[in-house]
């Protein structure tokens, strides 16, 4: 009867169970920043220096899934139908470390970080997330 | 078995709960974080940040509290130039004084820097376009707050204060000189020998282009000391930040109407942001490029000029090497074809006072520019402007307003 009860409980709960770990999440670092993604295809980012600020140049240091390749990062203004006046530049720091240098946002308003990675069988993959700079 | 697969089954299920609050927790606590990264701008005195207004004071709200708060304070704090070895080094800046206002620095000694960037109108001239040895086809800027700056001259062709010293002295419209006769001149001049000395701590040398470079960074090292003095709006903005109400008061309502404007309905401040009421960068806000003989590209060309020149932060003169912290926008500025006529967004300080404006110098009063961004061409900006320039259609009153608020930008 308790077996019975424990099924019923965990055939209940199967929707939680693939939602949440249905793909393997791979392991980030824990102080690499704001988590983009799920599963294999995910990427932490942080700037530096940490707080943004309107017209100042920082640079993003990006962690990746294990397989995953960074090939570019850029932002755009999408009301503003405008991006950066600089193009950053992409280092590999190994392990799955990136550095990202020369971004400059002009502007205060909504900016919208992109992300450009390949995969390990050469599937390319976008990652996006809004940054709202005041 | 049946019982060791449903017990398998049951915590599985109770680890995915666990993780998902897990993760639910992580999302509450960056959500947490983020407020608390944006604290900085709003964390007024609780005082002021509820507080009723003070007869004479508008009830700026919170947000609009922030963004008055971004424009401040003044001045900034030094920074040093690490590009220019002798920025902020007395001598130097002595030296740099000296040569700002030597009329033998041109050919023919008939022109010194002081001339067209004269101290008694913020270091311009007053004039539409520049005069030196013929007339120039753009407006000369204001010096003050250059050091301040990331571009320098209305295309930003140049990327430090110190080449963009340099320039005028070359350009054969301005004082026409060449680096050979400079560094002759320097050599062979007792006076700016001494000086030159005392600046760099060693004689002139034979490398004529390192000697006039080293003219320019001296007279950077001057300009860099040119700092507008506080307004208006500064003892406005500091009283509002300590709460103190009714020295805000003291700041005239017309100005606190057309702030508001500024910082809200008008977005001014999108583009003139900051202490300096500038982000530093270029835009194009429907000022006609055309000019006597064709067209001026702005920064468009300004920016082929400074990714070729010798001179940039990048090339054998800069004193910090490939250390220079601010060489990394010049390693990766981008040459669009949207940067055709643009021009770079001037600071708002001591506006009243370096009339008139605009690149091309088209318009001669503060009135003029309000009513420029209040009836801008909308059809032309909709093909190549940005779609946050719109026309801001202001009444009489609200123009007004606008206009005391920029007059409140100086002394």
């Amino acid at each position: 009867m308790k077996a019975a009860l424990a099924v019923l409980v965990a055939l209940a709960l199967l929707p939680l169970v693939l939602a949440a770990g249905g793909a393997v999440a791979c392991t980030l670092p824990p102080d690499a920043g704001s988590v983009l993604g799920e599963g294999t295809l995910r990427l932490a980012w942080r700037a530096a220096p940490p707080t943004l600020a309107v017209a100042r140049p920082f640079a993003l240091h990006v962690s990746t899934c294990p397989g995953l390749r960074l090939v570019r990062v850029d932002a755009t203004m999408p009301e503003h139908r405008h991006g950066m006046n600089y193009r950053p530049s992409l280092h590999a720091d190994g392990d799955g470390r990136w550095r990202a240098e020369g971004l400059l946002w002009h502007m205060a308003g909504r900016w919208e970080l992109r992300f450009d990675l390949v995969d390990a069988a050469g599937a390319q993959h976008v990652l996006r997330q809004t940054v709202e700079l005041r | 078995m049946r019982r060791g697969a449903a017990r398998f089954v049951a915590r599985a299920a109770a680890a995915a709960v666990a993780r998902a609050l897990g993760a639910l927790t992580f999302v509450t606590l960056m959500a947490l974080m983020a407020l608390m990264a944006q604290m900085p701008l709003a964390a007024f005195p609780a005082a002021a940040a509820g507080a009723p207004s003070a007869p004479g004071l508008l009830d700026f709200t919170a947000d609009e509290r922030a963004r008055i708060a971004s424009h401040g304070p003044w001045p900034p704090p030094p920074e040093r130039d690490p590009s220019n070895r002798v920025d902020g080094k007395p001598a130097a800046i002595a030296f740099g004084r000296a040569l700002f206002f030597d009329r033998r620095l041109s050919e023919g000694a008939r022109l010194a820097c002081a001339d067209c960037h004269r101290p008694e109108r913020a270091f311009q001239d007053g004039e539409r376009v520049a005069r030196g040895r013929g007339q120039g086809l753009r407006n000369t800027p204001s010096l003050l707050d250059a050091r301040t700056r990331r571009w320098f001259g209305w295309d930003g062709a140049h990327d430090s204060l110190w080449a963009a010293s340099l320039a005028p002295l070359l350009a054969e419209s301005e004082m026409a000189r060449r680096v050979d006769t400079l560094a002759d001149q320097v050599r062979g001049d007792a006076r700016l020998a001494a000086g030159y000395r005392r600046a760099f701590g060693e004689a002139p040398g034979d490398d004529d282009e390192r000697i006039a470079v080293d003219l320019a960074k001296a007279l950077a090292a001057f300009q860099a000391t040119l700092v507008s003095p506080r307004s208006a709006f500064d003892d406005f903005r500091d009283a509002l930040l300590r709460g103190d109400s009714r020295a805000a008061a003291r700041y005239p309502l017309a100005a606190q109407r057309g702030l508001r404007l500024f910082i809200g309905e008008g977005r001014c401040s999108v583009c003139h942001a900051g202490a300096t009421f500038s982000n530093g960068e270029f835009a194009d806000i429907g000022v006609p490029f055309f000019v006597p003989g064709g067209v001026d590209a702005g920064r468009q060309r300004g920016l082929q000029r400074l990714t070729s020149s010798r001179l940039n932060r990048l090339g054998p003169h800069n004193d910090a090497g490939a250390d220079d912290p601010r060489a990394v926008i010049t390693r990766h500025v981008v040459l669009e074809h949207r940067h055709f006529g643009e021009f770079r967004v001037p600071g708002l300080r001591m506006l009243a006072r370096s009339a008139p404006y605009m690149h091309g110098g088209s318009l001669a009063t503060i009135e003029d520019v309000v009513r420029h961004y209040s009836e801008l061409n909308e059809e032309r900006l909709h093909a190549d402007g940005e779609r946050i320039l719109r026309p801001l259609k202001l009444s009489a009153a609200q123009a007004a307003d606008l206009a005391a608020f920029l007059r409140s930008l100086g002394r």
